[in-house]
């Protein structure tokens, strides 16, 4: 019993190794790059089903060119062995001189799905066809590059848990254009999704970290008392813009709200104490929501990242991707 | 691709052309109603498309199935034979076409397609045909290709182009392997034609048989002389040999016919100049050979008959080839067998009472069994007889009796038969044989055109001292015939075929129709006997003289440089990096027009506008003012075109106006 377990483990143990050995290999030969032009290095062939089909039907004609002594149809099954042959290297010259290169992936929360887009260029007039592209778990596209020099593409797949998810090696293949050959590429295209953390609800703000003591005026959101007008600028919520000033050609200005606010908000990280760290970013995550739901300023401060107070999509996506990044590495994107 | 995708609508209608022309070749082996199958398949496949019909859903494909199998049987009477086959297999290909909705129908279908063309193939290699195939081969590859192009939803005529170049590019290849790859023998016996018609001589004869074979203008085979040609007079191709009547028919002796002792040949010896030939015949689906007199094949797989003619084991399903070295005046057989004197004096007692009379009259009456041939001969050439390709009828009773003291005009198979009854009766062995006389030379080639006009029957007799001999009664009566052939001797008539008005043979006159029919004649030749009668023989022949004796390892050697010389130059070509041209034309032309200019010393400085560049050229060139204008304006329209305005137009007009700006004279 326990040996068969050892042999079994031992058997994992070995395609595990294999599979590293295997996935070492093609990274050495494909390393990951934001744009892969694809080479000889970089191509893969092989028959495909439809060609293991056409070469049992070549067998069968040979067979009956034999029996038959017929030289035509000799002729004619060498002639198609030959079109197989020639085959490669047309199919192959089908993805050779692509450019693959990554665009963006949107970042989304855990369990959604997210979109990957890169785009496929061709490197000469050469027309390419039934690209077929796809991520292990995404969904498929299938794309010509026949009139256009490139074209973008657009895949949907769904991400992991917290920080940077990764989609895998693309895989691009095709079999244009008799179908009797399989022509494809793994590529590593170097581009990840950032995920953000899974928001979780709790009812109450554990008290407000508080920044300025003396109790000045800031300016917060959820308060209807009219302060001012400033100038627009980039980030402010459309709701704030004085659009009756605008009409009337006064340029874009934003309405301010004053109350007199003791303390500014600020989401710390010391707020929850006594709670694991992806549930702390997760709270976290889900009052960065509501306030941005609420249209209230607020600010970040955990350990390796503070963000003063702000509103607006820009600032939460930059609240959202250091709650994302805590204690994952940075790159660019 | 994946199998499971849909067929794009550009590969569908490509599938429907190649469909209809697979079958177009089959056409006339087939029962009516399968085409109309072809038809029916195609009208439904074009509702469904059009949305107006559904794909037919289980039952009905059973049923299709079912009734096109029943269909079959009762139209061949069976299932077995190639014929059948083959309808079924184009009958499924048509139904096909109705469930075609997957890429994966389509591998099925166009790999069936491939196959289809092979199956033509079993049925006639000839030049046409091949040629044919070959656009078959084409569509269906071009089917192949669309089918691997999405998104394109209407017929796109240049796909054809990709599938032609990838052809060509196979064309070399594949002759490498069809000289190199080794010709072995049947690996198991396959169905045979069992609906084709034969063709030529029948191994029986009866009064027209042969005469309707002279009404014939098709080739029964070719020869060509290793030396010179023989005076076409002594061209007596030999097939078979008649030596027993009965029941007004002369047929050739069955093998049980023949004891056991006999039924080889007595070799002969070969004496005198041997004249060394090889023959391609058309298929006949008979089993016997043509060969001059005293016939040694050459090659393996030809048999010698005890009466001194060539049969094949098999039947001959297509063209064969067959080289043999005859020696004419070698004596055939001087010691006849008491067994063999006997079959060859046999005759159906009481029939023919006059001819008979008058034989054993005549007999008596010459001092020998020669002499007594001569004075048969002699009374064919004085009396009034004539020679026709439409003789009266013969009674049933008696029609030698009628023929010779009544009718007295016949076609060559009459004189044959009266004469051998007449040294028959007279105690003088003798017999028919039939096969083919004369035959027309082909000046391009050199080789002997034998058509079934040129069928001809005529006597042995056997002879002390000489063994068989021949003798020609109908040169008695008709020298021409041999002399000039069929055409020439039937000339009073007017009834050289007649039935075929078509022929090209009635243009020999027109010199320029001649001349095309010899050479496509002498072309088909060189196909038979390098293409289709291409066989184990003459691949050891062909290696040893190109390649000086073969080894593996030449072999190998040639087929890897022979792979390589072709795939590199492909390869080369298709994955060079080809730069995109990034320049528009427009830009172009207008370049070339700043060079002209400043050829002339108008040079285009730095940052300066084309619209500054052209009112200052304009200024210093006078004459040339409007043209200058012309094009800096439409280059200008090209640059800052609007939706709508119709840039390659425009782009032509630039391209036209700056290829004829010459700016001559300078300021």
């Amino acid at each position: 019993m326990t040996q068969r377990r050892e042999r079994t483990n031992a058997r994992a143990r070995l395609m595990h190794r294999l599979r590293q050995r295997f996935r070492k290999w093609v990274n050495r030969r494909i390393p990951p790059a934001r744009s892969v032009t694809l080479d000889q290095r970089r191509i893969f062939i092989f028959p495909s089903k439809v060609g293991l089909l056409f070469a049992l039907a070549l067998l069968v004609m040979l067979i009956t060119a034999i029996n038959y002594q017929n030289n035509m149809s000799f002729a004619l099954t060498f002639l198609l062995a030959t079109l197989f042959v020639i085959g490669i290297l047309h199919t192959y010259a089908n993805l050779s001189g692509l450019t693959i290169r990554a665009l963006r992936a949107n970042p989304t929360f855990p369990g959604q799905h997210t979109e990957f887009s890169v785009q496929l260029e061709r490197g000469g007039s050469r027309e390419h066809f039934a690209l077929h592209l796809k991520w292990p778990e995404s969904t498929a596209s299938l794309v010509n590059l026949s009139d256009q020099d490139t074209v973008q593409v657009h895949l949907h797949l769904p991400v992991g848990k917290r920080g940077w998810f990764s989609p895998g090696r693309l895989l691009l293949e095709s079999t244009y254009p008799l179908g009797l050959l399989r022509c494809w590429t793994w590529i590593d295209l170097d581009l990840y999704a950032m995920v953000y953390p899974q928001p979780l609800a709790c009812a109450e703000l554990p008290g407000l970290a508080t920044d300025q003591p003396d109790g000045a005026a800031v300016p917060v959101a959820g308060s209807d008392d009219f302060h001012g007008f400033r100038d627009y600028r980039q980030g402010d919520s459309l709701r704030q813009i004085h659009w009756k000033g605008l009409a009337r050609g006064q340029g874009v200005q934003t309405k301010q709200y004053g109350a007199y606010a003791d303390r500014s908000v600020w989401l710390d990280w010391e707020m929850f104490p006594g709670v694991g760290v992806e549930q702390r970013l997760s709270h976290l995550c889900y009052w960065v929501l509501q306030f941005e739901k609420n249209n209230e300023e607020y600010g970040l401060r955990i350990p390796g990242a503070v963000i003063p107070p702000g509103v607006g999509d820009r600032h939460r996506d930059q609240v959202l991707q250091a709650l994302a990044l805590h204690g994952r590495e940075r790159r660019q994107q | 691709m994946k199998p499971d995708q849909q067929i794009p609508r550009n590969a569908l209608v490509w599938i429907i052309i190649s469909l209809f022309t697979l079958v177009a070749p089959h056409a006339g082996r087939l029962p009516v109603w399968v085409l109309a199958v072809y038809v029916f398949a195609a009208i439904w496949r074009i509702m469904v498309y059009q949305g107006r019909w559904s794909f037919p859903g289980r039952w009905v494909k059973a049923a299709l199935i079912a009734s096109s199998f029943t269909g079959i049987y009762f139209s061949y009477g069976s299932l077995i034979g190639l014929e059948p086959t083959v309808a079924l297999l184009l009958t499924a290909f048509a139904l096909k076409l109705i469930e075609l909705s997957k890429l994966k129908d389509g591998y099925v279908l166009l790999f069936l397609g491939y196959f289809i063309c092979i199956t033509e193939f079993l049925f006639s290699q000839d030049l046409m045909i091949v040629l044919y195939s070959l656009i078959n081969v084409t569509l269906v590859t071009t089917a192949l290709v669309a089918m691997h192009r999405p998104g394109e939803h209407q017929f796109n005529r240049k796909t054809i182009r990709l599938a032609g170049i990838m052809l060509l590019q196979a064309l070399p290849l594949m002759l490498v392997l069809f000289f190199l790859f080794p010709r072995i023998g049947p690996l198991w016996s396959v169905p045979i034609k069992s609906h084709t018609a034969k063709t030529g001589m029948s191994d029986f004869m009866k009064p027209g048989d042969i005469s309707r074979l002279g009404k014939s203008d098709e080739v029964a085979f070719r020869a060509e002389f290793t030396g010179d040609i023989p005076d076409t007079t002594e061209l007596y191709w030999r097939g078979l040999v008649f030596s027993a009547l009965e029941d007004g028919a002369w047929r050739s002796l069955n093998y049980y016919d023949i004891p056991a002792s006999e039924r080889r040949p007595q070799m002969a010896e070969s004496v005198g100049p041997s004249i060394a030939y090889r023959v391609i015949m058309e298929p006949t689906q008979q089993r016997w050979l043509y060969s001059l007199r005293y016939a040694q094949p050459q090659t393996p797989g030809v048999m010698s008959g005890s009466d001194y003619v060539l049969f094949s084991p098999t039947k001959l399903e297509d063209e064969r080839l067959y080289s043999v070295r005859s020696w004419p005046e070698a004596a055939l057989e001087m010691d006849v067998s008491p067994w063999r004197r006997e079959v060859e004096l046999r005759l159906p007692g009481g029939s023919n009472p006059q001819t008979t009379s008058f034989a054993r009259e005549l007999r008596a009456r010459s001092g020998s069994d020669a002499a007594f041939v001569e004075a048969v001969l002699a009374r064919f050439t004085e009396e009034p007889y004539a020679y026709s390709l439409n003789p009266p009828l013969l009674p049933g009773d008696n029609p030698m009796d009628s023929f010779l003291f009544d009718t007295r005009t016949g076609f060559c198979e009459h004189y044959a038969a009266a004469f051998v009854i007449m040294m028959r009766a007279a105690g003088v062995p003798a017999r028919v044989v039939a096969g083919y006389q004369g035959g027309e030379v082909n000046p391009v080639n050199r080789t002997v055109i034998v058509h079934q006009f040129d069928a001809h029957a005529w006597a042995e007799v056997w002879l002390e001292g000489q063994g068989w001999v021949r003798v020609d009664p109908t040169a008695a009566v008709s020298p021409d015939r041999i002399e000039w052939g069929l055409e020439r001797a039937l000339a009073g008539e007017g009834s050289f075929l007649t039935d075929s008005p078509m022929s090209l043979l009635h243009f020999r006159g027109v010199a320029w129709v001649n001349s095309i029919r010899l050479r496509f004649d002498a072309l088909t030749y060189r196909w038979q006997s390098w293409v289709t009668g291409f066989n184990r023989e003459r691949q050891f022949d062909l290696l040893n003289s190109v390649f000086d004796g073969i080894s593996a390892r030449k072999f190998v050697l040639v087929l890897i440089g022979s792979w390589a010389l072709v795939l590199t130059p492909i390869a080369f070509a298709l994955l060079r990096k080809r730069k995109r041209d990034t320049m528009s034309p427009a830009d172009k032309a207008y370049l070339l027009f700043c060079d002209k200019l400043s050829r002339v010393g108008v040079t285009r400085e730095v940052g300066e506008s084309p619209l500054q560049y052209g009112a200052r050229a304009a200024r210093n060139m006078r004459p040339e003012a409007s043209q200058i204008e012309k094009i800096t304006q439409l280059y200008g329209t090209i640059a800052y075109r609007r939706n709508g305005d119709n840039v390659a137009t425009l782009e032509r007009e630039l391209e036209r106006t700056v290829r004829r700006f010459r700016p001559g004279r300078g300021t």
